[in-house]
């Protein structure tokens, strides 16, 4: 595979990742650098301006004229990757100052009790991991793809382990490992079927294999393919059945990890989810032949994430439910969200599905097709919205930090710091923290769904594109219609249940009273990512076209094939309901 | 320094009051005493602006007088903050009734599917102006009084905070120029007046009437969200004004320049007549008319300040502008019209009468308020460029002189020690002079005595019910009209003459296959205009009833009243002279100067060409004047038999009314057939529903409710820690899935 020196420059902002991340490892080791945050922040925000510089930025421009993509050995710049891109770069900022914010107990107590996060040793690792993750978005080729999963994975593995070294800090991140090898090494099935089906390890080459398909070997290798890919991002989205390690993980972990692992996995699993569907849309050169591998792949796919959407929605919802730890609330809180966003992926699928069926020009005629890839938008503006409402509840939890113990000079020796854990730690913080609790409240009510919050509109965006498969179809039992009708169903029946718990958060923290207030010592820098989470929220709120625009763009080209009809057709528009009546 | 742009100051006007609301809920605590000062700040630079935006939109339209008089052309300027949200495509007009949308010929498909969008867009017109600037100038006077009223009060902070925010929502309300805008700020003013209501919400009473207003609110909040769905399954838009799409086509808005110029452009017959009723019921909820009027005497258990500005002086006549707003689309319906002027004119009468033997002075100025409300309706439904003219006047007016009332009642309320039973007064003038004196202004403006202001404005409404309800008649006042007079109909000529004639005569003719009107007839505007000349008289006699109970007579002080009985102090002196100023003077400006009448006809709703049709040259009409001064005088002369010098606390000569009296005591028994006829059976509704909640569906709910809870007990067993369980469960989930797919893959 030809590599040039262009390849490179096309994944500047990666390379600056890496590099700011051996300067903070070498800044931490010899030059006694304390504050690692500083230097991963500095790094993220010159790789967001180079990101910015770069040719192939204004590909998210919604009047962007020359749609299209450039490629360059195993690197695609197109505007799903520059979305993706700005995605990692901007939570990671957020998530970098999250860290910050993390005290935890050291494991063995010599000199300082405790460990403030955000360490050389933690910056270096965090900024890996993005530099991993933008590159899953950028990937055009299976090698470059698996390079920048496990360059997500590793790094994710230190950062647990570096960050809470008591014994529930190693058992979760021993649990991680574990699990998450075994999800590798199915992803890596998936990829060596994949192999075999295009006969090379570049997308385009196995989408053409797959819309050539149809003899025998290609369609054996179909199951194997579909159902260990989906193992490897199921783990990464948390979604069932890969979806056991989140609540042990959650909890045993420090709030600042626990943001990360709520986000930039399920980033990498939607990326590599979107990039799998992208494969079976047709371009130019369909014309108008029926691609019987392409229409079986989408088709199994499609129903294979509408049946994972429902059980994860359902399994994470009804878990949540019994949880008291905090942590572990939010853990099945996200597994439920895996759902909601597998939600749009199977869509998507479905709409692949339609789209094989003939031409390009009769693909870009179907207005179905065209709504349909409204779940891969859908599923980018839900990611958002999730993203910014979780990182800022973790952000709030690191900021929180402690309560009180409880203690007076008469009781004896001072009892050890009590961290936030439970839901009932929150009780009464409106009057404690009225500003965290505020921010909270947001956070979870758009969680939550309840508008206008962002959550809202993310859910109604996803349920409206499930509604719109085979938009002019009956419903009639077994079709594909009907199943999509069913999800949406599920959908909101969930997003009903899910509000129950959210509101015992906000109800413990806005109508019951405590004695102990939180101390409130996670610092400044979480302080300021909750405040910037809220910030954001609240522009989503007011302005949610402007993010829908984006994600528009950015889900009308999760295949490199120019879906030109597609993406002139979306920017703008929330939905597409009538449309199919000319 | 450069100066701003008119598209700044407009959004300066609710942009600073909401600051100042803001900054008093965040600083009330350490402001304490002083926390009127970021409120009254805010709202004395918001006066200051939308003065500076009166002057320069008036300039824009033109003298009407003298040799510059120019052609009136309609003046409109729209600021769009931000796009709210957008959905594509969401509109598809239907083939047959391409007359709904007008102006598509401009460069697109009449059938194109359109997009639904919510611009939160402010506007600003002749009509704009002229309530921006009414609602931030007696609200300034009104804070100011304020001070002095609120003085000591605990909620000190908490008043000031809602006084602004409910400037802000006001302003809003008059410069969105969206359906959807105006509704949210329509039910934002709704919140304020029911916060200001219950303002001391520890109190049974206000806490009631806070809910009583809301409620009663809500059933014409419904009638307008209807009448936006129609709206916007008739037109495929909620603006008011046209908007460029980005391919170069005009999209009109409702009440855009594009539509109105289009003879076509507005729906009528039934959809149009349904859409024109639902917005009438919503007037009549925020205006407190009939049937839903029972809300505003009650609503006097808020603070007086707040009675003054929301419930005499601005938001209820936030129905009103509605109406005169959507001129337009009443104009093409004239029964929905004649409906406006019954509900009107029967309201004024009505409430008039209700008003005669309360014996509340806050109760009387409140009923008094529904009658003047009534007579503005009434004018309103003539749908003559005259009327909606005279209607906005008698709003100005009205405004002026009712807030002065209701600041003169608070002062006497103040100063008696909260007692406000007229009968119970006596001779206030010798205790009160300042008081006393301004508020004798504003009753004779009520009254409608020449030259008061009431005077004015109350004339031209009787003669643009005249005009209906004799149109022949009224031919022979243009004759009369004096020829200095005539010159505001000459730039109107030459309106009609430039702008397409043809379309003229299809605006006032070929609407017409004319379904027969039913209720558009010379014979109702006949008696809709006696009716309105009874409460002339009326409205004389109880305001002088009040006059003269509570300021003649020998002196009497209720025993509540203390050492406080004295006049008010000068922060609460100073607004009432200020408004006694306009209260006296402003009618007879704005009358014999035609400024407003000519200003308001700029205004884009107003220069439709199917309103500017109906337009008359001014002319003070002798004989109506006279019928109306008559009718004044009567209700003075009686008022001052039966009260003029008499102990307020003796038998009332309304004890001669028999059993009206008692029908009229108990407010027509309104609330209680309302009690009987709906919150009753409502009651036994929500009891039987409560039962049945309560054994039945929550016996079946907290079964599901139990079913995931259970279902996440048997899901959390098997979360049990171990690693090895979990990697199997998940490898056997995935070989699970591989192998379903192989099989349907197969199948």
């Amino acid at each position: 595979m030809p590599t040039a020196l262009e390849t490179f420059l096309l994944v500047r902002p990666e390379i600056v990742l890496v590099g700011g991340a051996i300067a903070a490892f070498l800044g931490g080791a010899f030059a006694g650098v304390r504050r690692g945050w500083l230097v991963a922040v500095a790094a993220i925000a010159a790789a967001l301006f180079i990101a910015w510089a770069q040719p192939g930025a204004g590909l998210l421009a919604a009047d962007a004229a020359g749609r299209g993509s450039i490629v360059s050995g195993p690197v695609a710049i197109d505007p799903f990757s520059v979305y993706v891109r700005f995605t990692v770069l901007g939570l990671g900022l957020v998530l970098a100052l999250v860290q910050a914010g993390d005290i935890f107990p050291a494991a063995v107590s010599r000199g300082a009790t405790v460990w403030r996060g955000g360490t050389c040793e933690e910056a270096g690792t965090f900024l890996l991991l993005l530099a991993g993750l933008a590159l899953v978005g950028v990937a055009d080729d299976l090698v470059l793809l698996f390079a920048g999963l496990e360059l997500v994975s590793i790094p994710t593995y230190v950062l647990l382990a570096l960050k809470r070294t008591d014994s529930r800090g190693q058992e979760a991140s021993l649990k991680y490992f574990f699990l998450s090898l075994v999800a590798s090494a199915l992803f890596l099935y998936a990829l060596v079927c994949l192999y075999g089906i295009g006969g090379s390890t570049r997308f385009d080459a196995i989408a053409a294999g797959l819309r050539a398909g149809g003899d025998g070997m290609a369609m054996a290798l179909l199951p194997v393919a579909l159902g260990m890919a989906m193992a490897g991002a199921a783990f990464r989205l948390a979604a069932v059945p890969m979806h056991f390690y989140a609540p042990d993980v959650y909890e045993g972990t420090s709030p600042g990890n626990a943001a990360v692992l709520s986000t930039l996995p399920k980033v990498a699993g939607v990326v590599v989810l979107l990039r799998l569907v992208g494969l079976a849309i047709p371009g130019p050169l369909g014309d108008g032949t029926v691609a019987p591998g392409a229409a079986a792949y989408t088709d199994l796919f499609w129903q294979l994430a509408a049946v994972l959407a429902a059980l994860t929605m359902t399994v994470g919802n009804v878990m949540a439910l019994v949880q008291t730890n905090l942590r572990r609330l939010l853990a099945c809180s996200s597994i439920a969200h895996a759902g909601y966003l597998l939600t749009g992926i199977a869509v998507a699928a479905a709409a692949a599905a339609v789209g094989t069926g003939g031409g390009r020009d009769a693909i870009a005629a179907d207005s179905t097709w065209l709504a349909g890839l409204g779940g891969a938008t859908a599923t980018l503006f839900y990611l958002a919205t999730y993203a910014l409402a979780t990182i800022g509840i973790f952000a709030a939890i690191a900021y929180l930090g402690h309560r009180w113990p409880e203690w007076t000079s008469g009781s004896g020796p001072r009892p050890p710091r009590q961290e936030i854990t439970s839901v009932e730690d929150l009780d009464g913080l409106s009057g404690t923290n009225p500003v965290a609790a505020f921010a909270i409240a947001v956070f979870l009510l758009s969680l939550a769904g309840i508008p206008p919050l962002p959550g809202f509109w993310g859910k109604l965006t996803l349920a409206i594109s499930a509604l719109e498969v085979d938009w002019n179809a009956p419903i009639t039992l077994g079709s594909r219609r009907a199943a999509f009708v069913a999800l949406a169903v599920i959908l909101v029946l969930n997003a009903a249940i899910a509000a129950a718990y959210y509101l015992r958060i906000i109800a413990a923290m806005y109508f019951r009273s405590t004695k102990r207030g939180v101390q409130a010592d996670g610092g400044l820098a979480a302080g300021i990512a909750m405040l910037a989470c809220l910030v954001l929220v609240g522009l989503v709120t007011l302005q949610p076209r402007g993010l829908f625009r984006t994600s528009a763009a950015a889900g009308g080209a999760i295949s490199r094939t120019p879906v030109v009809a597609a993406a002139d057709a979306m920017p703008g528009s929330l939905a597409t309901p009538v449309a199919t009546n000319r | 320094m450069q100066p701003l742009s008119p598209a700044t100051l407009l959004v300066l006007v609710p942009l600073l009051p909401l600051v100042g609301a803001v900054l008093t809920l965040a600083l009330g605590r350490v402001l304490g005493s002083r926390a009127h000062l970021p409120a009254i700040a805010g709202i004395a630079a918001a006066a200051t602006v939308a003065v500076m935006l009166l002057l320069g939109t008036s300039n824009q339209v033109g003298s009407a007088h003298g040799p510059h008089a120019e052609p009136v052309r309609p003046v409109e300027m729209i600021t769009t903050l931000w796009q709210w949200a957008a959905v594509q495509d969401a509109y598809v007009p239907p083939a047959s009734s391409a007359a709904a949308i007008p102006g598509t010929a401009v460069g697109g498909a009449g059938s194109a599917a359109r997009a639904f969008t919510i611009p939160v867009a402010l506007r600003l017109d002749p009509l704009t102006a002229t309530l921006l600037a009414i609602i931030t100038c007696i609200g300034l006077v009104v804070a100011v009084y304020s001070i002095g009223y609120m003085h000591h009060d605990p909620g000190y902070p908490r008043f000031f905070a809602v006084f602004s925010l409910f400037v802000f929502s006001m302003s809003m309300l008059v410069a969105a120029s969206n359906f959807l805008v105006v509704y949210v700020f329509w039910e934002a003013v709704g919140a304020c007046s029911y916060l200001l209501i219950g303002f001391w919400f520890t109190k049974p009473e206000a806490a009631r009437a806070a809910k009583k207003a809301f409620l009663v609110n809500r059933v014409g909040d419904f009638g307008l969200a209807i009448a936006t769905f129609l709206l916007w399954m008739t037109y495929g838009t909620l603006d008011f004004h046209d908007t460029l799409s980005p391919d170069g086509t005009i999209l009109p808005g409702i009440l855009g320049q594009t539509r109105l110029a289009d003879a076509g452009g507005i729906v009528g017959g039934a959809v149009g007549t349904a859409i024109c009723l639902c917005l009438l019921l919503a007037a009549c909820g925020k205006s407190a008319q009939l049937p839903l009027h029972v809300w505003l005497p009650d609503a006097m258990e808020g603070p007086t300040p707040a009675s003054a500005l929301i419930h005499a002086a601005t938001m209820v006549t936030a129905g009103i502008y509605l109406v005169a707003r959507s001129a337009p689309l009443f104009v093409a319906c004239p029964d929905a019209l004649a409906a406006v002027s019954i509900v009107g004119a029967t309201t004024a009468l009505v409430a008039g009468l209700i008003a005669t033997v309360q014996n509340d002075l806050k109760r009387v100025l409140a009923y008094s308020t529904i009658s003047q409300l009534g007579y503005m309706f009434a004018s309103l439904g003539t749908g003559t460029l005259l009327g909606f003219t005279a209607a906005i006047f008698h709003l100005v007016t009205h405004a002026f002189f009712k807030a002065l009332l209701f600041l003169g009642a608070g002062s006497v309320m103040h100063s008696m020690g909260g007692v406000i039973d007229m009968r119970r007064f006596g001779g206030l003038r010798r205790v009160m002079p300042i008081t006393a004196a301004t508020f004798l202004i504003g009753s004779l403006a009520l009254a409608g005595v020449a030259p008061f202001s009431g005077f004015f404005s109350k004339d031209e409404i009787l003669a643009t019910l005249h005009a209906k309800g004799w149109p022949n008649a009224h031919g022979e006042h243009h004759d009369a009209a004096p020829a200095s007079h005539a010159s505001l109909s000459l730039p109107l000529e030459r309106v009609r003459s430039t702008s397409a004639p043809a379309a003229m005569r299809l605006a006032s003719h070929a609407r017409s296959p004319a379904p027969a009107a039913i209720l558009d007839t010379p014979e109702t505007f006949r008696t809709l205009f006696w009716m309105a000349l009874a409460t002339a008289g009326l409205t004389a006699f109880y305001t002088f009833r009040a006059v003269f109970m509570t300021f003649t007579g020998p002196t009497r002080v209720p025993d509540e009243a203390g050492h406080h009985a004295h006049e008010s102090p000068p922060v609460m002196a100073l607004p009432l002279m200020i408004l006694a100023v306009p209260s006296a003077v402003a009618g007879w400006w704005l009358f014999s100067s035609q400024w407003l009448a000519h200003f308001l006809t700029a205004t884009p709703s107003f220069s439709a060409p199917a309103v500017m049709a109906t337009a008359v040259p001014h002319a003070f009409h002798m004989d109506l004047a006279i019928q109306g001064s008559l009718a004044a005088a009567i209700g003075i002369v009686i008022a001052a038999i039966g009260h003029l010098g008499r102990r307020s606390d003796g038998p009332q000569m309304e004890r001669f009314l028999g059993p009206l009296q008692t029908f009229f005591a108990n407010r027509c028994y309104i609330d209680q057939l309302y009690a009987g006829l709906v919150v009753r059976p409502l009651e036994g509704l929500a009891f039987a529903a409560a039962l049945f909640d309560r054994f039945v569906i929550d016996g079946l709910v907290n079964g599901i409710a139990r079913l995931p809870a259970a279902l996440g007990g048997v899901v959390r067993r098997l979360q049990a820690g171990l690693l090895q369980r979990y990697a199997l469960a998940g490898v056997m989930g995935v070989l699970a899935i591989v192998f379903v797919l192989a099989w349907r893959l197969r199948g």
